[in-house]
């Protein structure tokens, strides 16, 4: 591996050597309506037949010889604009570009025949536009981006209806979800039926499922990485909708205009506000909600510098104030300044916050009060330069550290005789680092190759208590370690490595590799999910999770691109893969770690996607056929099993029709083999119970699962010189009715004790919701 | 205009719980079958009583028949020198006996010997070990009935002030006795705690049981007595008692893990559960 690294280091030197004797056109690629950045927007130099792409804040920089060029500026849905330049010295060009079609604003419609998932090096990785996550069709009424993303290739919700997803086989824990850069430890409401996410705070949504880039780190699954709107900075505007179950209202404009600009959104259901009607008191007395703030500010101090201040707060609430109550949240903050140290070296610096808590009890001054409360901090910072030394090669480097502290529990009580008591579990806290260095080149007319290798390093940090098992589990010591004691460390190299083959304009074979780490996991073994689970570090006890990927995918694109299908395969293998022994404890237990169960896990599939786009008709087929199973010695015998989300066939159908411009239809159709499940082979009985025998771990599955969902969009009338636009929304999830298995279970006849049957728990029938939504 | 949106908008969201609350539905599925296994339900306790052994077989789970008993077993109970053959009921089928009363004696280990079945039918016989130390050392201060009124629930909860031994956790099972009706008589009435997260050495008020004034069988009056038994535990019983509970309630995604056997203190395959524990009992007058 060291020589690997070191052959990498030469390689980005020789790289860096190339940029001498070359002039850069450098700038930024915006929304001329917004002056939003365009992620990924691409300018192609027309003569060298080469270009790149503009990163997450919307900056591009070509270094070329000097000389007389055309550049073009492309994005999907956008207008494409090609200027002609003399490059001399360095030179900087912004570039602003307009939707292409206003009347038809929702469908994204290429100008351009876009060919980049052909030309792009990535692969296992999806950019949801907000748009088109906007015309999927969703449960009430609630547009959300991770239901949108459950519809991707590879990807498969965690149970009915939850937000939680699994990806490539992994768990629900091994998806890092970063909402500007800061990372959602829990991104659902509602115990899981809503994710976090406003869309209308939300400008892109980009997915990696195998291929993550050597800048991220920490989870073995997936990056799933969302970006807020900076905030128009052209004029103000507001957009918001009034659903079934909540209403949002999004503000934003210029405050000092094209340099400050401001975004305030907000959500919240309103179920709760009703009941303040009610003749009953207990009933007065009960909040049941949820809402999500997101606001950002971004300061453009210069051409070369510009701050970016973004933050979330939301949290659910179920209380009654007589009786009891939880309440749950996340908090996000990340503050990034963008510097431009010369035309082809660009860095942003950053510092995050992550706040996840869970608190739930009875009111103070209760006669059986009790309190029970968790939550979890990081603290951390970012450095990241991208450096663009021609338009071939692109190098990016950098490095983050995040301080973690997990409370994983507190409980106090008040016992009816009056006397106080509390517990409180030890915190952990771990500093987690990485240092990365990652290229891109193109060699030639066909082949690109980008290369990456992350250093992680992972230390637990005192004071804490590390309990000290034995072969059975059992306790035998434990070892105290004061504040600032660095105890334990883990470490290691994440190599990346992609390629990408030109088999012509329509068609590329693409290949990689990659290694991930994950130091952080969730202490869950339930599918869906709750509020009250907590994050446990990789400690003396517990080694860090391993998952090295290859696959490989063939790019084919028809009808001059605008059929665009691709099949990927993958296999993925899994080190010191995390379960738990049979009927874990996993709340309140100080000694967690003596309840989880280490194998591995191996994950293999193939995926196919074929996605079409027209100015009226948009969609995509998904299909993934895979496997993946557990093996963990003090599980199921020693023998492997399926894996919790191993569904074998997952299909999604997602279509959208534009009838005429005021009216839209969509629909999603999804299908997927019944998730694994144990079902009892005998029985017996005890004290009058009878309690079930398995034989076999997820032996059974559950009958297969499928849904339609059908949505209406009817637009109002445009008015000359009237800003307010407002549209109805109609959905029906689950539109004809089927009864998915939530739940199975095995019950006891009560009124004869020796019957039993088998009884199934399905969440929804038909659902339907109407909301209006307006921009002005 | 307010209050027109106000009602629609509470007929849609009605209209919407209505359709999202979750309904439970009978369904067939066709589960395999397993080989037989021997079930053991027993118990010494602190209480002098002609103590006794259940014997039954487990059965495929859609057999929907009462579980077969086991006769024919030679049941040995063994504790310090001591050890005696437990006499099979000529009324009850697999059940075994202890041929005198006697009280278990708190830290005392008790061994249970079953032998010469052939439970698996494979021809040849089967000999099965269980064993289970008495804890001890508690004791009952009083108990005393509080009613209580909640949006969910009214009735009386079942107040506990207690000493219990500090220098190791401890767990306990509790059973109430109204009148002369054992309300918990069955293992998922049957409510054990553990110590190990408040262990102070005294029970300030623990509430370990409530009755339910909706039900008749619960309702506490005037001139009912209640009694409370404490059973002092080991923890794999406790464990045994806690895993059996959840296996019998089920699982649901949102709270529960996969599920799986409960874990028994038999050895050779056997399931169930042999426990030794002793015996308070505090009994209480509805005023």
């Amino acid at each position: 591996m060291l020589r690997i690294s070191f052959a990498l280091i030469l390689c980005f030197f020789l790289i860096s050597l190339e940029s001498f004797g070359k002039s850069t056109v450098s700038g930024h690629v915006r929304d001329a309506a917004t002056g939003e950045a365009l992620i990924a927007a691409n300018v192609i130099i027309l003569e060298l037949g080469t270009g790149t792409s503009a990163n997450e804040y919307g900056f591009y920089a070509l270094s070329i010889e000097p000389g007389s060029y055309t550049l073009i500026f492309s994005y999907v849905g956008y207008a494409t604009i090609s200027r002609t330049i003399v490059l001399e010295d360095d030179m900087v060009l912004d570039m602003e570009l307009r939707e292409s079609l206003l009347e038809l604003e929702e469908v994204s419609i290429s100008s351009q025949r876009n060919n980049s998932n052909i030309t792009q090096l990535e692969m296992g990785s999806t950019s949801l536009p907000i748009q088109s996550i906007r015309k999927i069709p969703a449960l009430l009424g609630e547009i959300d981006v991770i239901k949108a993303i459950q519809l991707l290739p590879g990807v498969q919700v965690t149970s009915e209806g939850s937000s939680g997803f699994s990806v490539r086989g992994g768990g629900r824990d091994q998806n890092l979800i970063l909402l500007d850069e800061s990372v959602v430890y829990n991104a659902s409401h509602l115990m899981g039926l809503f994710s976090i996410f406003n869309n209308d705070a939300i400008k892109d949504v980009k997915l990696y499922k195998g291929d993550i880039p050597a800048h991220s780190g920490g989870r073995l699954a997936s990056l799933l990485d969302i970006r807020m709107k900076e905030g128009n900075s052209k004029q103000f505007a507001a957009r918001g909708g009034i659903g079934t179950i909540s209403s949002r209202l999004t503000l934003e404009g210029p405050i000092v205009h094209d340099k400050v600009s401001f975004l305030l959104s907000g959500r919240r259901t309103y179920a709760d506000l009703f009941l303040l009607f009610s003749k009953d008191e207990n009933l007065r007395d009960t909040r049941l909600y949820f809402y999500d703030l997101n606001g950002k500010v971004n300061y453009r101090i210069n051409d070369n510098n510009r701050i970016y201040l973004s933050g979330y707060s939301g949290k659910d609430t179920y209380a009654n104030k007589e009786f009891a109550g939880m309440v749950f949240g996340n908090r996000t903050l990340t503050l990034r300044w963008n510097h431009i140290f010369n035309n082809n070296l660009f860095s942003n610096f950053t510092l995050l916050n992550s706040h996840y808590f869970y608190d739930l009890g009875t009111p103070e001054g209760s006669e059986q009060f009790f309190n029970w409360n968790s939550a979890l901090d990081d603290y951390g910072f970012k450095a990241d330069f991208t450096f663009f030394p021609r338009p071939e090669h692109k190098v990016r480097f950098g490095a983050s550290g995040t301080f973690h502290v997990i409370k994983p529990g507190e409980v106090s009580a008040i016992s009816t005789g009056g006397i106080r008591q509390r517990l409180e579990l030890t915190h952990n806290h771990s500093l987690e680092n990485g240092v990365y260095l990652s290229g891109e080149s193109k060699l030639g007319e066909k082949l690109a190759l980008r290369y990456g290798l992350r250093y992680s390093m992972f230390h637990n940090v005192g004071p804490t208590t590390i309990y000290h098992y034995d072969e059975e589990f059992q306790l035998v010591d434990s070892s105290y370690y004061t504040q600032g004691d660095f105890f334990h460390f883990y470490h290691g190299l994440e190599p990346r490595i992609a390629a990408n083959f030109l088999l012509g304009e329509q068609q590329s074979v693409k290949a990689s590799y990659s290694r991930t780490r994950q130091y952080l996991q969730l202490a869950s073994n339930s599918t869906a999910g709750t509020p009250l689970e907590v994050w446990f570090p990789a400690s003396p006890n517990i080694e860090p999770q391993l998952s090295d990927q290859v696959s490989v995918g063939y790019f084919r694109n028809f009808l001059d691109h605008k059929l665009q299908s691709s099949v990927e395969l993958y296999y993925k293998k899994m080190n010191n893969a995390i379960d738990f022994r049979d009927h874990a404890q996993l709340l309140l237990n100080p000694r967690m770690d003596g309840e989880i169960r280490v194998g591995e896990s191996t994950s293999f599939g193939a995926e196919l996607y074929v996605k079409y786009e027209t100015g009226a008709f948009s969609g995509w087929i998904s299909y993934t056929l895979s496997r993946t199973m557990r093996e963990i010695p003090d599980i199921n015998g020693g023998k492997a099993y399926p894996a919790p989300y191993d569904k074998p066939h997952d299909v999604a159908l997602v279509l959208s029709y534009v009838i005429i411009p005021r009216i839209s239809v969509a629909a999603n159709w999804i299908y997927s083999t019944g998730i694994p499940y144990t079902v009892p082979s005998g029985r017996y009985e005890i004290m009058g119970n009878i309690i079930p025998l398995y034989t076999g771990r997820n032996k059974y599955r559950f009958p297969d699962y499928h849904r339609l969902d059908l949505s209406v969009t009817i637009k109002g009338k445009r008015r000359t010189g009237r800003r307010w636009r407002g549209e109805w929304n109609l959905t029906a999830y689950n539109a004809y009715a089927r009864k998915n298995i939530w739940a199975l279970n095995f019950i006891q006849d009560e009124s004869f004790p020796d019957l039993t049957y088998a009884e199934m728990t399905y969440l929804f029938s038909i659902v339907p919701a109407i909301t209006y939504n307006f921009i002005f | 205009m307010a209050a027109r949106f106000i009602y629609i908008h509470l007929g849609l969201l009605i209209m919407a719980l209505l359709m999202t609350s979750a309904c439970t539905e009978r369904i067939d599925i066709e589960l395999d079958s397993t080989y037989q296994r021997l079930v053991v339900e027993a118990a010494v306790t602190s209480d002098s009583v002609r103590h006794h052994v259940l014997l039954s077989v487990t059965s495929d789970y859609f057999s929907n028949q009462p579980a077969g008993q086991l006769e024919n077993a030679v049941v040995e109970l063994s504790f310090e020198d001591e050890t005696m053959q437990l006499m099979e009921s000529t009324e009850i089928p697999g059940r075994y006996e202890s041929p005198i009363a006697f009280s278990g004696v708190p830290g005392t280990t008790y061994t249970l010997t079953i032998s010469q079945i052939d439970v698996d039918e494979d021809g040849v016989t089967e000999r099965y070990q269980a064993s289970s130390t008495m804890p001890g050392g508690s004791e009952i201060e009083s108990v005393e009935l509080r009613h209580y009124s909640t949006p969910l629930v009214s009735g009386h909860s079942v107040i506990l002030f207690a000493y219990n031994p500090v220098d190791r956790p401890d767990w306990f099972g509790f059973k109430l006795i109204k009148n002369s009706d054992v309300l918990t008589d069955t293992l998922t009435k049957y409510s054990v705690f553990s110590d190990e997260l408040f262990d102070t050495g005294y029970f300030p008020g623990l509430p370990v049981g409530f009755l339910s004034d909706d039900n008749p069988r619960e309702a506490l009056y005037s001139g009912d007595t209640l009694t409370l038994e404490m059973d002092c535990i080991e923890e794999a019983y406790y464990n045994f008692v806690t895993e059996a509970q959840l296996e019998i309630a089920g699982s649901y995604p949102l709270f529960s893990g996969p599920p799986a056997n409960v874990v028994s203190n038999i050895d050779n395959g056997a399931q169930g559960y042999f426990a030794a524990y002793s015996i308070l009992r505090f009994t209480v007058i509805v005023e």
